[in-house]
């Protein structure tokens, strides 16, 4: 009985196999296997900073932190506050800007999330994520 | 014990022809009187609703997921907890087990083998979200996609207590117990 349920079980692991791995394939341009964020959608601190004035820095990181220091002329906008920032946000972009979205660093992922938000809910083009984070922009500073 | 029997539920022929009745929530098995006989289809009417209803949570939560795998990625990432490669394997592979063992549940084929699955799949859910919130993290848990964005962490408590509930129901009720006379 107990050989007949692990056979079960199995065979629904195994059934559930085909069309992942058939996804996988599919979606293989879409995302990355090694970061959360494609490398296309990834600039570091001295590409963005090449960009000069052609740039709107977001801060993704919480409020209190944004107001301890951030990226000069970088607006804040973060998903606790989404709703009440994204307006002023828009207020200030305009078409043909470049968007870098930072949040505190490598690891964090608040800069993802915004990011996403802003292509998929804002439908905004050219949208970045900043290599590194808040740390990494200090290093270089 | 033959394939057949073991993906039946105990509603099912096979347990006529096992010649024991099984004292099992939704028997058919009543044989004489009306009152009985009602009571068992009833009972049978009851768990069937229960079976899908459950699999129509899963394959809806698995469609919505294997339709946005970019984003269920993101969401497991989210509860931290596993490496980013993982983490995608798992947003291609979870929706289409989740599919296919709600399935398993409306054809009756396997049935044991999905809801063991679906059971262990909720355990983990449970655990992962309750981790999260002691952890800090205000996440989504991910579980029907962009439907859940919003909810809060008392709803998806909520929801994965009473799939867990109903789980547990259907599990107890199709083992197969040994015959009253035995």
């Amino acid at each position: 009985m107990r050989s007949s349920l692990v056979r079960q079980i199995l065979i629904l692991a195994v059934l559930a196999l085909v069309p992942a791995v058939g996804e996988a394939i599919y979606f293989r341009h879409k995302i990355s296997w090694r970061s959360a964020i494609l490398p296309s959608e990834m600039v570091t601190v001295d590409q963005a900073r090449a960009w000069g004035e052609n740039v709107v820095w977001v801060d993704a990181r919480p409020d209190e932190e944004f107001a301890r220091d951030h990226v000069p002329a970088a607006l804040s906008l973060n998903e606790d506050r989404w709703n009440e920032l994204l307006p002023q946000f828009l207020a200030a972009w305009s078409p043909g800007k470049k968007i870098v979205v930072y949040c505190s660093s490598l690891g964090c992922n608040a800069s993802r999330e915004v990011a996403r938000r802003l292509r998929r809910e804002a439908q905004l083009p050219d949208v970045f994520v900043l290599e590194g984070g808040w740390e990494g922009w200090l290093k270089t500073r | 014990m033959a394939e057949d029997e073991m993906s039946a539920t105990p509603n099912s022929e096979s347990i006529r022809e096992q010649g024991a009745e099984r004292p099992t929530p939704n028997a058919e098995l009543r044989t004489a009187g009306s009152i009985p006989d009602f009571k068992g289809r009833t009972s049978k009417i009851l768990w069937r609703t229960v079976d899908l209803v459950v699999a129509g949570i899963f394959i809806y939560a698995g469609a919505i997921k294997a339709l946005d795998p970019v984003q269920f990625a993101s969401d497991i990432d989210n509860y931290k907890i596993l490496p980013w490669p993982i983490s995608v394997a798992l947003a291609f592979y979870l929706p289409w087990l989740e599919i296919f063992c709600g399935l398993a549940l409306v054809f009756r084929r396997l049935y044991r083998g999905a809801l063991s699955i679906l059971t262990a799949l909720v355990v983990i859910f449970l655990v992962a979200t309750i981790a999260a919130k002691v952890r800090g993290l205000d996440i989504t848990c991910g579980c029907f996609g962009h439907a859940s964005q919003n909810w809060s962490f008392p709803t998806h408590l909520a929801l994965d207590l009473a799939l867990l509930a109903a789980l547990s129901a259907l599990c107890y009720c199709s083992t197969p117990k040994p015959p009253e006379n035995a």
